[in-house]
C-alpha cells in the first residue's frame, strides 16, 4: 500500500514538472545588437559590408546615400547619376562591368575609374549589394 | 543413457520472443540507416542534378554516394557537411535549394573546402549527417554551434590576425575599437602585442588642473568629455576626494616662467588666427568636430590652469614626455595669445579665479588616494612616478572564447549560455555579473559591444599550426639619431607620420622613400609653409614655425637615407613628345575628375598643377604602375597601365607647372604647359 502511495506521489511530480512552463528562449544579445544595427540603417549582413567600402572609394563622387551629391561631384561633367533611380542596378552584372572595368568601358564618359586591380572580387561583391541596397532603399 | 533434455514450454516463449525482438531491432536499426536524413537529401540531390546539368556533364561529375567528409588532421577536424551540402562548390547550383546552394561569395576559391572544411569558419558539429545533430541551431550540450552569419567574422579572427583584415571589416571594426578604446592597457589580448595605449602623465597635475574640475572628471569622465577616451570607474565619494587628493598633491615639476607673463596684454584674436594656422583641429576636436589624437578642447578653459597651460605650450614635451603633440616654435607673446584666446573661447561659463595649488593637502585623504590608484590600476594608463607597475591589472583575455560557457555568469540578462553573450555582457556592465568589477564602464552601445565581442571571440587558445595563421610581423621598433632624430622628436613627426613600420597613419604615404618621391626644394619650402595638397582632407600638417635650418636638415637626411633606388634609377623619358602624348591619355582616363591642373578638376587626390616641381620623375611611374603597393588603402585606382602610358603621363606630369632648373629630370621639362 506504501509502495502504491508512493508511486502515486512519484507520477504526481512527475506530472507537475511536465506541466511547468518551458523556460523561454535564451536571449542573444550579441546578434540582436547586430541585427538593430543593420536594422537601423536598413541592411542585411551581407549589404552592410559593402558600405565601408563605398564611404571609402566611391561616396566621395557618389555622395553617401549614391545620389550623386558627393562632394566632388560639382567638379565631374558629366556629373554622377543618381544611381538609387537607374533602372540597371538591377542587373548585377551591368553594374560589375561598371565597377570592374570603369565606365569608360562601356562607352560612357572616363570619370568613373575601373576599380578590377584595386578592389578584391569579395569587396566588388559587397558593393554590387550596398549600391543595390541604396537602390532599393531609395 | 540420459534422457534428453527438453526445455520447458516457457524457455521456448522466451526464445521466440527474444528472436522476434531481435528481428525488430535489427531491421529498426537497418531501416533507420536505411532512411537516414543524408541518404534522403543524396537522392534529392540526383534528381536536382538531372535537371541542371546536361548527361555529358552528368557523365562527367563524380557519383554523389555514401557519407563525405573533410579530414583536416592539423586541425583535429572532420567535417561531414559535404555529405548533404553537394553543390556547395559547384556554379551550377547557384539556385538550387539548400541544402544543396553553391557557397555565396568568394570564399571558397580563397578557402577550398578541401583545405578548410566548413566549421573552421561556420562552426557547428562537423562529424554529424543530419540537420539537427550538426548544430545548425543551438542545441543543449553543444557549446559552438553553426555562428549567424552576424558573428561569423570571429571565426576569420582565429587565423588572421593583422588589425586590418579587409574582406571582414566587422573583425577590423572591433580590432580597431579595442585599440581606440586602450582594452591593451589593461589586457594581454593576442594579436595586439606591442600596441600601448596611455593617457596622460600626473607627476605635475597639482599644477595642472582646476580641482573642481577633476572632481566632475573622476566622477564620470564622459560628462566632462562625451569623446572621452577614459571609463568611468564608479567611484565611491570617498574614493573621488582621496584620489582628487592624491592627484592634486602631485606637483613634481612647477609651470616654466608663469608670474612673468603679461596677461593684460594678450591679444585673444591674434591667438584665434595662431589657433587656425597651427592646424589645432587636426588633431584636437572643438565643439565635436576635428581629430582624435589629442583630447577634445571645448571645455579645456574649465580644466587646466593658466599657468600650466601657458608652460604646456612652450614646451609640451616637458611635463608630458610621451605626448603625441610636437613642440611649435613660437614667440612667448605667441603663446601667451593662444593660451588667453583657448581659456576664453572654450569654457562653459565663469569658471571663477584660480585657487592656489599648495591649499590641497590632507595626508590621510592623499593616502587613501593613493590605495585608490594602485588598486583601480590608473597606473596602466597613466605615468606616475613612485608608482610601480606590478603588470597589466586585467587577466590575459588569450583563450578567453574557450571558457566553459555554462561556468560563466550571466547576470540578469538572461542571455544563453555562450562565450560571446559573456563578453558583450561583461563590456557593457562590468559589475552585473553578480561579482564587483574592476573593470571601468566605457560607454559602448550596443552595436560597438557587440563589435568588439566579435574581434574578442576569435581567441582561441592557439593550438593552431603556424601555417594556418595570417599576420604581418611587427616591424622591429624605430628610432631616428643624431640631430634628424632631434628634429623628428621635437616635431613629433611620428606622430601622424609612418616610418619603417613605425607612427601614425592620420598621413598620406609612409616616409620610407619620401626622398625618392619629392623633390628636395620642395620638400624644404613645404616644410616652412605646409600648404594642402589635398583640397578636401581636413587633417593638414601643421605650421611648425620651424627654421630654415631645420628644414633644410630634415629634407636633407630624408633625400639621402629616405630613398628607393628602384624608384630614383627608374628610366623615364621626360621629353615633349612623350608628354604630349601623356596629356591626351590623361584627358581619355578622365584623371581631371579627381586632380586639379590649374583651375579645373576634382578635390579628391592632389593638385598636380606644379608637379614638375614637387614630384620625381620615377617616383610617378612607380606610383601610377602600382599605386596600393606604395600605400595599400589609397583611392587612387590602380589603371593597369601599360609601361608606355606610364611614360607619357609621367613626362606630362612632369611638364606641369615645372622650373628649368629642376633637379633630377633630364631633357627639356616644359613642353606642354597646362591648357
Amino acid at each position: 500500500m506504501r509502495n502504491a502511495r508512493r508511486v502515486v506521489v512519484l507520477l504526481a511530480l512527475c506530472a507537475v514538472a511536465a506541466c511547468r512552463r518551458p523556460s523561454p528562449p535564451a536571449a542573444e544579445p550579441v546578434i540582436d545588437a547586430l541585427k538593430a544595427e543593420e536594422r537601423e540603417v536598413g541592411l542585411t549582413y551581407a549589404e552592410s559590408l559593402g558600405r565601408p567600402v563605398f564611404a571609402h572609394y566611391c561616396a566621395t563622387c557618389h555622395g553617401d546615400a549614391g545620389k550623386g551629391d558627393g562632394q566632388n561631384a560639382s567638379n565631374l561633367t558629366p556629373p554622377p547619376p543618381d544611381f538609387t533611380a537607374s533602372k540597371v542596378m538591377a542587373d548585377a552584372g551591368y553594374v560589375r562591368r561598371v565597377i570592374v572595368e570603369g565606365s569608360a568601358a562601356l562607352g560612357r564618359s572616363p570619370l568613373s575609374p575601373p576599380w578590377g586591380r584595386t578592389l578584391t572580387p569579395q569587396q566588388v561583391d559587397y558593393l554590387i549589394l550596398y549600391c543595390q541596397a541604396l537602390a532599393k532603399k531609395k | 543413457m540420459r534422457k534428453p533434455q527438453v526445455a520447458p514450454a516457457s524457455a521456448h516463449a522466451a526464445f521466440a520472443v527474444l528472436g522476434v525482438l531481435f528481428l525488430a531491432v535489427f531491421s529498426w536499426v537497418y531501416l533507420g540507416e536505411q532512411g537516414a536524413e543524408w541518404r534522403q537529401q543524396q537522392a534529392k540531390f540526383r534528381r536536382i542534378e538531372a535537371s541542371v546539368k546536361n548527361p555529358h556533364q552528368l557523365a562527367q561529375a563524380a557519383g554523389v554516394g555514401g557519407i563525405r567528409q573533410v579530414w583536416l588532421p592539423d586541425l583535429g577536424r572532420v567535417d561531414r557537411c559535404t555529405t548533404c551540402h553537394l553543390g556547395i562548390d559547384d556554379a551550377a547550383y547557384v539556385k538550387a535549394p539548400q541544402p544543396f546552394r553553391t557557397h555565396g561569395g568568394t570564399w571558397l576559391t580563397t578557402h577550398p573546402v578541401e583545405r578548410f572544411g566548413c566549421t573552421v569558419c561556420h562552426e557547428g558539429q562537423g562529424q554529424a549527417t543530419d540537420y539537427r545533430n550538426a548544430a545548425h541551431r543551438a542545441i543543449p550540450f553543444v557549446e559552438r554551434p553553426m555562428r549567424p552569419l552576424e558573428t561569423i567574422e570571429a571565426s576569420c579572427g582565429s587565423c588572421h590576425g593583422s588589425l586590418e583584415t579587409p574582406d571582414a571589416p566587422r573583425l577590423s571594426a572591433g580590432r580597431r575599437l579595442i585599440v581606440d578604446s586602450g582594452c591593451v592597457s589593461c589586457h594581454d589580448i593576442p594579436g595586439f602585442e606591442g600596441l600601448t595605449f596611455s593617457g596622460p602623465a600626473l607627476d605635475s597635475e597639482g599644477y595642472k588642473v582646476r580641482p573642481e574640475w577633476l572632481t566632475a572628471w573622476l566622477k564620470d569622465p564622459k560628462s566632462s568629455l562625451s569623446r572621452s577616451k577614459m571609463g568611468n570607474f564608479r567611484l565611491k565619494p570617498d574614493e573621488v576626494a582621496g584620489l582628487q587628493a592624491f592627484l592634486l598633491s602631485q606637483r613634481a615639476q612647477a609651470p616654466l616662467a608663469g608670474a612673468s607673463v603679461d596677461w593684460a596684454r594678450a591679444d585673444t584674436d591674434k591667438g584665434r588666427a595662431l589657433f587656425g594656422e597651427l592646424r589645432c583641429t587636426s588633431c584636437h576636436a572643438v565643439n565635436g568636430r576635428g581629430g582624435t589624437m589629442g583630447p577634445e578642447l571645448t571645455k579645456v578653459g574649465d580644466k587646466v590652469r593658466r599657468d600650466w597651460l601657458i608652460g604646456f605650450l612652450e614646451d609640451p614635451h616637458r611635463d608630458q614626455p610621451d605626448t603625441a603633440m610636437l613642440r611649435y616654435r613660437l614667440t612667448d607673446d605667441q603663446v601667451r595669445d593662444l593660451a588667453a584666446f583657448l581659456l576664453q573661447e572654450y569654457r562653459s561659463g565663469d569658471a571663477g579665479p584660480e585657487t592656489s595649488p599648495a591649499s590641497f593637502q590632507d595626508a590621510a585623504a592623499v593616502a587613501s588616494g593613493r590605495g585608490t590608484f594602485i588598486k583601480r590600476g590608473c597606473y596602466s594608463c597613466h605615468r606616475l612616478s613612485g608608482v610601480s607597475i606590478p603588470g597589466k591589472i586585467g587577466p590575459s583575455l588569450a583563450g578567453v572564447a574557450d571558457r566553459d560557457p555554462d561556468q560563466l555568469t550571466y547576470g540578469t540578462s538572461g542571455a544563453r549560455h555562450t562565450s560571446d553573450n559573456y563578453i558583450y555582457v561583461k563590456l557593457l556592465q562590468p559589475d552585473g555579473l553578480g561579482s564587483p568589477s574592476l573593470m571601468p564602464t566605457f560607454g559602448f552601445t550596443p552595436a560597438e559591444a557587440a563589435t568588439i565581442t566579435v574581434a574578442l571571440a576569435g581567441l582561441h587558445k592557439s593550438d593552431l599550426p603556424a601555417s594556418r595563421v595570417v599576420r604581418q610581423p611587427s616591424p622591429p621598433p624605430y628610432r631616428p639619431q643624431g640631430r634628424f632624430g632631434e628634429l623628428v622628436t621635437r616635431y613629433r613627426c611620428l606622430s601622424c607620420h609612418r616610418i619603417n613600420g613605425t607612427g601614425g597613419d592620420l598621413s598620406t604615404v609612409p616616409l620610407d622613400r619620401i626622398g625618392s618621391q619629392l623633390q628636395h626644394d620642395y620638400l624644404v619650402t613645404y616644410l616652412l609653409n605646409p600648404g594642402a595638397v589635398r583640397v578636401s582632407v581636413e587633417a593638414r600638417m601643421p605650421v611648425f614655425h620651424m627654421t630654415p635650418e631645420e628644414a633644410r636638415t630634415i629634407a636633407d637626411y630624408a633625400s639621402t637615407v629616405f630613398v628607393d633606388d628602384t624608384i630614383d634609377r627608374l628610366d623615364v623619358r621626360v621629353d615633349a613628345a612623350e608628354a604630349r602624348r601623356g596629356q591626351d591619355r590623361f584627358r581619355e582616363l578622365g584623371c581631371v575628375g579627381c586632380h586639379q591642373v590649374g583651375l579645373k578638376g576634382g578635390y579628391v587626390g592632389p593638385d598636380l598643377s606644379n608637379t614638375g616641381r614637387r614630384l620625381k620623375a620615377g617616383w610617378i611611374a612607380t606610383w601610377l604602375t602600382d599605386p596600393q603597393r606604395q600605400k595599400p588603402d589609397t583611392i587612387q585606382p590602380n589603371y593597369g597601365l601599360s609601361a608606355p602610358d606610364v611614360r607619357a603621363l609621367t613626362a606630362y606630369l612632369m611638364s606641369l607647372g615645372a622650373v628649368p632648373a629642376t633637379t633630377g629630370s633630364r631633357a627639356d621639362a616644359k613642353p606642354g604647359s597646362p591648357r
